[in-house]
């Protein structure tokens, strides 16, 4: 069959590629108005996700993260810095997502973009504090203090930023070894052991979910870049080991009722199930 | 040095952070005369490559390529190093007159990619000058009057590196691969290997703790069909002769670096 031809009903037939071009929505909505999705999943399926720790050995800690066909890599460079006077015994996280064109042409290169800054921002919130304590990064209180810069680079980008970072963090944070270091008050040097590594007791773990609302009816869970492009809102949510709540993040412009966010609620319970079997020990050291 | 430029589109650290003092020596030397992963001199580490677009369904219809994925992409790995890159291309250039189309490299490394200090997210010299190497290394074997008005544009990612030649050198198959994967029209496919000089001995592709001993070192991009150089490097000293006797090994090395990388890319077509 070649593109737009009229069949005998006097309709225009399109190759699929083709319709799916021209009128992405009206594409979309054949499979939901189905209650399927293009890509074959059921609306609360999540893509197969895949975690490996350790896998750069420049890194203090590392993971790779797979969500289907978004591939991401997180490493975290442990260095040392004077801490602020105003918090002389806490260290310091840095949390940043890089989105170049390598991953998506959706991406420009140079300084980073919209999305890449929120994620940056939003990964910083929730990962602070309430994940890695500052205080545990205290060398010297006044002296000296770890700096985790942890950077979160998209090889593969196909939809779902942050859950995809949420998870490489939370893994390479579990994976992060820690030199033990010493500071000397005389000369000022903070010297440190390779081989004495330690690792760093997180607060809580995060199990993130993100649902997307298409066409203003269509709940589907994992959204990927096509279907992300035309969801109307987005819901993430965010529950720690215990299943409690910690962060539920609704954003874009249509509105979402009461009910259909107790759903996102109790679907990103049934992830964190998954995903704390994923998170267990899948170090492969290189 | 770039540190003192606050940048608000990131989250940023202290103005200022040091790698702590590592008291105990890692690389220890005692590969003298063998090699610390056990290979010999001449050979080359393990390559594995994979190409691809983003999703995999490919119909015959040209309107396919979705517009998320680019025209053509690869990942090379060879030994540690780790590199993946993104060919766009061939689309609009910026001169809008011009009588060959032009081809331009972006390199970064990943900030947790070197064994050093953590990279700044700002696009530092030595970044710049290998884009500028890539380019260079690369665009011989591109037919570019088969493109005039046009450009073809390949953004490489370090994830990790091991050895900064045999990175570079990495860099350039890699790019080989996502050009082939785009079906850009070349010559011929480059192949590229690096060698390090320890004391009279050439090494081939010196991982990091061995180029940090080595004394001099060469870089050379290959087209072995065409029976062509496009690129050669050396830092460092060593006699004509010593020179002459890399540029010889190494362009073998490249041939069966290319050997490798076409097998894949036939195995890829099936």
């Amino acid at each position: 069959m070649s593109q737009g031809d009229v069949a005998n009903t006097g309709q225009v037939v399109f190759a699929i590629e083709a319709f799916k071009r021209i009128h992405p929505v009206e594409f979309q909505r054949r499979f939901l108005s189905q209650e399927t999705r293009h890509n074959g999943r059921g609306f609360s399926q999540f893509r197969a996700t895949h975690v490996t720790k350790g896998t750069i050995s420049t890194a203090q800690g590392s993971s790779t993260v797979r969500i289907g066909n978004t591939t991401v890599v997180c490493g975290i460079k442990a260095e040392v810095s004077e801490p602020d006077v105003k918090a002389p015994n806490e260290g310091y996280l840095v949390t940043n997502v890089d989105l170049s064109p390598m991953c998506s042409a959706h991406f420009r290169p140079g300084a980073p973009g919209e999305t890449a800054q929120v994620s940056s921002e939003h990964l910083h919130r929730l990962f602070k504090g309430n994940v890695v304590d500052p205080e545990s990064l205290c060398i010297e209180a006044g002296q000296a203090v770890w700096v985790l810069s942890a950077d979160i680079v998209f090889v593969k980008y196909d939809g779902n930023v942050l859950d995809a970072a949420v998870i490489a963090l939370t893994a390479a944070l579990e994976d992060l070894q820690l030199p033990k270091a010493v500071f000397d008050s005389e000369t000022g040097v903070v010297s440190a052991d390779r081989t004495m590594g330690q690792g760093l007791t997180l607060r809580k773990r995060l199990f993130p979910a993100t649902f997307s609302l298409i066409d203003g009816v269509y709940l589907v869970a994992d959204a990927d870049d096509a279907e992300e492009q035309l969801a109307t809102a987005t819901v993430l949510v965010v529950l720690d080991d215990n299943g409690h709540l910690v962060n539920i993040w609704k954003r874009g412009a249509g509105n979402i009722s009461r009910e259909t966010i107790s759903r996102c609620v109790d679907d990103a319970g049934v992830r964190k199930a998954t995903l704390t079997k994923e998170l267990q020990d899948n170090t492969q050291k290189s | 040095m770039s540190t003192n430029v606050v940048d608000r589109r990131r989250v940023n650290g202290p103005a200022r952070s040091v790698e702590p003092l590592y008291t105990s020596a890692d690389t220890a030397e005692s590969f003298v005369n063998g090699r610390e992963d056990k290979r010999t001199l001449d050979q080359v580490r393990p390559i594995f490559m994979k190409t691809g677009p983003l999703s995999a369904q490919e119909s015959e219809l040209s309107l396919s390529a979705t517009a998320s994925a680019a025209s053509g992409s690869a990942f090379y790995e060879q030994g540690k190093i780790r590199i993946s890159c993104a060919v766009y291309g061939p689309r609009q250039g910026r001169k809008s007159n011009a009588r060959m189309g032009s081809f331009d490299c972006d390199f970064r490394y990943a900030p947790f990619s070197c064994s050093w200090k953590r990279r700044s997210h700002i696009k530092a010299a030595d970044e710049k000058e290998i884009s500028l190497m890539l380019e260079h290394a690369i665009a011989p074997a591109i037919r570019v009057e088969a493109y005039p008005k046009a450009c073809i544009d390949a953004f490489v990612t370090v994830i990790e590196s091991d050895g900064r030649a045999a990175t570079i050198a990495a860099a350039i198959n890699c790019i080989s691969a996502a050009l082939a994967d785009a079906g850009i029209e070349m010559y011929d496919s480059v192949a590229a290997c690096s060698m390090g000089l320890r004391g009279s001995q050439w090494v081939a592709d010196c991982t990091q703790s061995e180029e940090d001993v080595s004394s001099c070192s060469v870089l050379i991009a290959f087209m072995p069909s065409a029976d062509e150089i496009t690129y050669i490097l050396q830092h460092g000293k060593s006699t004509p002769e010593q020179t002459d006797q890399a540029v010889q090994t190494c362009t073998n090395l490249c041939t069966r670096v290319y050997a490798v990388i076409c097998r894949y890319l036939q195995s890829s077509l099936v």
